[in-house]
């Protein structure tokens, strides 16, 4: 061999400099889910902007129709399957292009958490003690491709839940009748007595084996849409479904671009559900940086941002162009788990000075400030069915006897508590996700932990894994930060789905109780919550409200803060309107 | 010759299989990366989550997975990502080609035009200040993180001065030659000045260097004796020799950029290229695209790594030996 | 090899390390990078000594809640924006007073100015170490390659192409993550998780095909030189040929790769400290510090430009050294007449 390489010494440096760094999506996804039947609360916008309150949709104005939406994202969401997505991203279009029998409302405020008929001429009769549920199928409705929709396509698409694997299949749908079977053999999925369909009266009937309070919300998010009974039985990735909504979907490319285009079978019938769109084109480009995102929205290349605005420029924005900034509350919440199973997080005292020690004012000012998050220490966000206002971890307070809110840490409280569970000196590894805002979550807590008395480590590891990374009890993880969004506004959701024992499976990647808590007293009273809702959902969430702070004595996890979305438009974009379910809606912007 | 070359090319299949296995290997030595619950959704079920698995094979043992995935990448070419689902590998890297093969030939352009001219320069020169003032500059262009520089030109050119100086330049991004060739060219324009600055830099060294040595050689003493101008021995003799060299440079250079180690150069300025896709198939533990880049960068890499071998035994045949 | 065939005919006259040296000594540009890297590494080790006795800061705690007396008035060094809708925080800007902030704050609201001088210590440190161990391993496989030949030379040189062609990412973000968590164990040695010796390693095997490569080829000619076969022919030994015939001779180009290298390492240091394997926070390293600053690029750009500008300075001296080293060892590159 040959000596070029002395020459070429230099050439590493090419390879190495090129080494890099680029922010990136956590991978969490953000979905949110709801049943009006429980939101008996005012989530009025705080938008910067928009009107508070709310309200339904105002009537489509045809001459405002045309033009190209064009909107902006560091990356794809993956799959294009309506049953298999779980992002935040895709749901949002979604909403404009397939449908259930059911689906959220369209609207402003809290009434976008109603559930209306879609494909279903009306919500479905409800017999059999909550068991059996009757729904009727609108007749004359085309699939994109001029297919009509009929009830064989209905059981289909139930049945395909299972032989895609949906990720809500064994969570959302493992109640109706058969379901058992299909989760063990998705091949040979037949929901025969659990989705009753007649073709000749239009009729579709479900039954489930128990009665679910939250049932309607599962059958109105897109894993629950009605897709024809021809589509493939395995996850069709990047290919195209047809649709029934005011879009259907032209290309897809994950690394290039998503193209929308009108659906020229779609007609208006239900305004609530799936009103017509204005843009002719909604056109969504990936694999642009979020600080690329904000300067293509401000030169009005691009008519809305999808990541978070990188904190460096949210001054710029809120400041140069306040009006076409929006920002909405988000029932969610950042919290750290601390591991029960392993010491220090082993000792109650550990964990309550870790929720004592925080300064929350201080991770909201990491998050963005104040207008973007709020400090909490409740389980359950504010406005959240079953919420609360009180905080056990705050100067003055103790669980015992909690504050209204969170005022101030209290450093010397948790040394103390440290000193006295006799954890102190001990090794602490904080695992954050390495985008700008996790890292420096997890900084700040290293800060704070080694305050306290703890070798504290912070260990930033890639978003895409971190989220699953957390929760395998193999990778022994003492405490991380994460987010989590509501799937429906029902306590369950936060407490029961993430400190519940049944969603904790050591040596799993799946095991989204991460924390390891599993309290079976407080299990059972969970269990008593959730029967109690299906009748009494007042006395249901003030039980859920006890056992908010009941778990919070325990501090299995520390909350930090409930954040905010923030939408950021061009100036040529109008007709705004925040979903609490899923977020802007993309058919509603006119471009024009 | 002909042993030569077998035994080359023997050595080049040893190397990219050594790799695949490598890349595999580390990869499901990685704790969190099973794809499985990532696929499955937040919260799945034990039971999808076993589905999920046993779908994408990965309840099978680990050589069959290997042997498998390199059957869907080689023989079928079907292969599949793992985070966006039917999402086939080959032609998201055959459409990530034109991209990067724009970025690296524009740059090369550019860096080898500098890169000669000001080597020759600071070679041949009379003027004292000229070999220091270049061969300073030049190591500027080597020292500088490149990430660093795109940032920086980024921050200028779509920022600060994004209102006034620079209002032409488009956003971030790629736009196809066949698209639109005038906004190709102002959409690749900084890309190309920021891969060339390192490039140039280097190229003026090693020309400057060689020509120098050239020019020490009896040889060139007996042609200037001959009395031949000295124009004439700078580019006659002393910068064909050195050129040899440069190409040889050139095509290793050139066949890791294409590769995609032109990475950092494509993810600051969101060029949708190779080495973007294969930064983006880490970020995401993207297996299957993983494999797809690496392999396409390593073969680019040892081949080319290979070609320069060849033709130095062609040259010289004292190297087929050893 | 011309540095070889240089050396071995000067061995009769006065020996080429001390012309060299001498001429190193007359040489501007050694003298220029060399007041350069002392002052950057004077810098870097009083790190502790300027944040304990000037800035009075601790910059490897956050303080969010700091102020900072500009002008006699306390501002928060985190300040929340007052315009417009008052959304986000900023850190604050250079203060110019070299008591605090002087190059202002970073996310956490450290001193910027601080931690870049904490910073440089790593880099350099890191810097050093893997180039050192690169060019002691290289050196290593370099030799026995050339001098053994044959199969074991088949092998190294199979090896050699495989580090040369893998991709060094994907061995970064993995070994991060296994490495983060529980650290790394081979045998009896034990890398601790955020251990520098994590960076050095994988640095210093990174570039080993490139300096070991000429470094074989070098011990290849040499081994068929007249002087070598005579040693063998005398029945000497192989390790008393290897350091009395072959080190000797190839130490000028051993000489030339170490600046370079040390070079090299430092940038790729900057560039592995982005994904996040390396240097951890809250420790500080020019690379982490670029990575803090990209995301107050469009704020508060100092704090990515300033190490940005440093790493360039620092690779700038040592490359300029370089040269100056090889020009001492190699006199025929230098130019003409002289």
């Amino acid at each position: 061999m040959v000596d070029y390489s002395g020459k070429g010494i230099t050439k590493i440096l090419a390879i190495i400099l090129e080494v890099s760094h680029v922010h990136h999506r956590p991978f969490i996804i953000k979905s949110a889910l709801a049943t009006a039947a429980l939101l008996v609360l005012a989530l009025a916008g705080s938008s910067a902007s928009s009107a508070a309150g709310s309200a339904a949709l105002a009537p489509y104005d045809a001459k405002k129709a045309g033009g190209t939406l064009t909107l902006v994202a560091q990356a794809a969401a993956g799959t294009l399957d309506p049953k298999v997505n779980y992002t935040a991203e895709f749901w949002q279009l979604y909403q404009a292009s397939y449908d259930g029998l059911l689906t959220f409302s369209y609207g402003s405020g809290a009434t976008t958490f109603n559930v209306v008929p879609d494909l279903a001429q009306a919500l479905p009769t409800v017999t059999n003690g909550g068991k059996t549920l009757t729904f009727k199928l609108r007749k004359g409705i085309k699939f994109s491709d001029g297919k009509p929709v009929t009830v064989a396509d209905v059981k289909a698409s139930f049945e395909r839940i299972f032989k895609v694997s949906s990720p809500t299949a064994g969570s959302f749908y493992n109640g109706i009748v058969g379901a058992d079977v299909c989760l063990k053999t998705p091949a040979t999925c037949k929901l025969d007595k659990g989705v009753v369909v007649d073709a000749a009266t239009n009729t579709v009937i479900i039954n489930i084996i128990a009665p679910d309070d939250s049932i309607l919300s599962k059958l109105a998010v897109p894993h629950a849409v009605i897709n024809p009974a021809s589509a493939p039985s395995k996850d069709a990735g990047t290919t195209i479904i047809p649709t029934t909504g005011a879009y259907m979907f032209k290309s897809y490319d994950p690394n290039k671009s998503l193209v929308m285009v009108r659906n020229p079978y779609f007609k208006e019938w239900n305004h609530d559900a799936q009103p017509q769109a204005y843009a002719d084109q909604i056109l969504y480009k990936f694999g642009i940086t979020p600080t690329a995102q904000v300067t293509a929205v401000e030169n009005n290349q691009a008519n809305w941002a999808f990541d978070p605005i990188p904190a460096d420029r949210l001054n710029e924005i809120g400041t140069k162009f306040p009006n076409q900034v929006h920002i909405n509350p988000l029932t969610a919440m950042y919290y750290l788990p601390m591991n029960v199973n392993l010491a220090p997080f082993n000792n109650l005292k550990a964990r309550q000075a870790v929720s004592y020690a925080i300064d929350r004012a201080n991770m909201v000012k990491i998050f963005g400030g104040s207008q973007l998050a709020t400090p909490v220490c409740s389980f359950l966000p504010p406005n959240f069915p079953g919420h609360v206002d009180y905080c056990g971890y705050t100067k003055g307070a103790t669980p015992a006897k909690p504050a209204k809110a969170w005022a101030a840490p209290d450093l010397e409280l948790a040394k103390k508590l440290v000193k006295e569970s006799g954890t102190a000196g001990q090794a602490v590894g904080i695992v954050v996700s390495d985008d700008d805002v996790n890292k420096q979550l997890g900084v700040y807590l290293q800060s704070v932990l080694t305050s306290i008395g703890y070798k504290a480590t912070v260990k930033p590891i890639s978003g895409n894994i971190q989220f699953t990374y957390i929760q395998n009890t193999k990778n022994k993880v003492q405490i991380s930060v994460t987010p989590w969004y509501q799937d429906y506004p029902a306590a369950s959701d936060f407490l029961d789905v993430l400190l519940g024992c049944a969603s904790f499976t050591p040596n799993s990647d799946s095991s989204i109780n991460m924390a390891g808590y599993c309290n079976k007293a407080l299990d059972a009273k969970m269990s008593k919550a959730k029967a109690l809702g299906v009748t009494d959902p007042v006395a249901a969430n003030k039980l859920w409200g006890e056992i908010d702070q009941e778990v919070m004595a325990d501090a299995p996890v520390a909350v930090a803060f409930t954040p905010k979305q923030l939408d950021f438009i061009s100036a040529g974009t109008k007709n705004y309107l925040f979903s609490l379910q899923y977020k802007m809606f993309v058919s509603q912007l006119i471009v024009k | 010759m002909l042993g030569f070359i077998l035994r080359r090319i023997s050595a080049m299949l040893f190397v990219l299989t050594s790799i695949s296995i490598l890349v595999f290997l580390i990869f499901f030595a990685t704790p969190g990366v099973d794809p499985a619950a990532r696929i499955a959704g937040r919260n799945a079920d034990q039971e999808v989550l076993a589905q999920v698995r046993h779908s994408f094979e990965l309840d099978k043992p680990l050589p069959f997975r290997f042997f498998s995935m390199m059957r869907h990448l080689f023989i079928s070419q079907d292969l599949t990502s793992y985070v966006n689902r039917g999402a086939k590998v080959i032609p998201q890297l055959t459409q990530a080609i034109p991209a990067t093969l724009s970025l690296v030939i524009g740059a090369a352009i550019i860096w080898l035009a500098m890169g000669i001219f000001f080597g020759i320069k600071a070679a041949s020169s009379t003027k004292k200040w000229i070999d220091p003032t270049i061969g300073f500059i030049g190591i500027i262009g080597i020292s500088l993180p490149v990430y660093w520089l795109g940032e920086v030109v980024n921050l200028i050119t779509q920022s600060k001065l994004h209102s006034s100086v620079f209002k032409w330049v488009p956003p971030l991004g790629y736009v196809g030659i066949t698209d639109n060739p005038f906004q190709w060219f102002l959409h690749l324009l900084f890309p190309w000045l920021t891969l060339a600055v390192l490039y140039a830099g280097i190229y003026v060294r090693v020309l400057r260097n060689e020509i120098r040595v050239v020019m020490g050689e009896d040889y060139i003493k007996t042609e200037r004796a001959k009395g031949a101008s000295e124009k004439r021995i700078l580019y006659k003799h002393a910068t064909r020799m050195s050129l040899i060299t440069l190409v040889s440079l050139f095509g290793l250079d050139f066949g890791a950029l294409v590769g995609g180690y032109a990475l950092l150069t494509e993810v600051v300025f969101g060029i949708q290229g190779v080495g973007k896709l294969t930064f983006d198939s880490l970020q995401n533990f993207d297996l299957p695209v993983i494999m797809a880049t690496v392999m396409y960068a390593s073969f680019f890499v040892v081949f080319m790594n290979a070609i320069v071998d060849v033709l130095y035994a062609v040259l010289d045949p004292r190297v087929r030996r050893v | 090899m011309s540095s070889f065939k240089e050396s071995s005919k000067a061995i009769f006259s006065e020996s080429p390390g001390k012309i060299a040296l001498r001429s190193l000594r007359k040489d501007k540009r050694s003298k220029i990078s060399l007041a350069i890297l002392g002052v950057i590494i004077f810098l870097s080790f009083s790190a502790p000594i300027y944040s304990h006795y000037i800035a009075h800061t601790n910059p490897f705690v956050s303080t969010l809640d700091a102020t900072v007396s500009v002008n006699g008035i306390a501002k928060p060094v985190l300040e929340p924006s007052t315009t417009g809708l008052g959304l986000g925080i900023t850190p604050i800007g250079p203060t110019w007073n070299i008591t605090g902030y002087f190059i202002g704050a970073d996310s956490q609201g450290r001193d910027v100015l601080a931690r870049l001088f904490y910073g440089g210590r790593s880099t350099l440190l890191i810097g050093i170490s893997a180039g050192l161990l690169c060019l002691l391993l290289s050196l290593l496989i370099g030799v026995i390659s050339g001098y053994h030949r044959g199969w074991i030379d088949a092998i190294l040189s199979r090896v050699l192409d495989i580090i040369w062609a893998f991709p060094v990412y994907l061995l970064a973000i993995s070994l991060s993550v296994v490495l983060l968590t529980s650290g790394l164990k081979i045998g009896v040695i034990h890398i601790g998780p955020g251990s520098f010796a994590l960076p050095i390693f994988i640095i210093g095997i990174v570039y080993i095909p490139y300096v070991a490569r000429p470094i074989r080829a070098q011990v290849l000619a040499l081994r068929e030189s007249d002087f070598v076969r005579a040693a063998v022919g005398t029945g000497a030994r192989s390790s008393t040929i290897i350091f009395r015939e072959i080190l000797p001779n190839i130490l000028p180009s051993m000489m030339v790769f170490v600046p370079i290298i040390v070079a090299l390492s430092m940038l790729t240091e900057s560039a592995l400290s982005f994904l996040s394997i390396g240097v951890q926070p809250p420790a500080a390293s020019w690379g982490t510090i670029i990575n803090d600053g990209l995301g107050l690029l469009y704020t508060r750009p100092m704090v990515g430009i300033a190490p940005g500008l440093l790493i360039a300075l620092t690779a700038a001296a040592l490359n300029l050294y370089g040269d100056a080293v090889r020009d001492a060892l190699d006199p025929k590159s230098r130019t003409r007449g002289d």
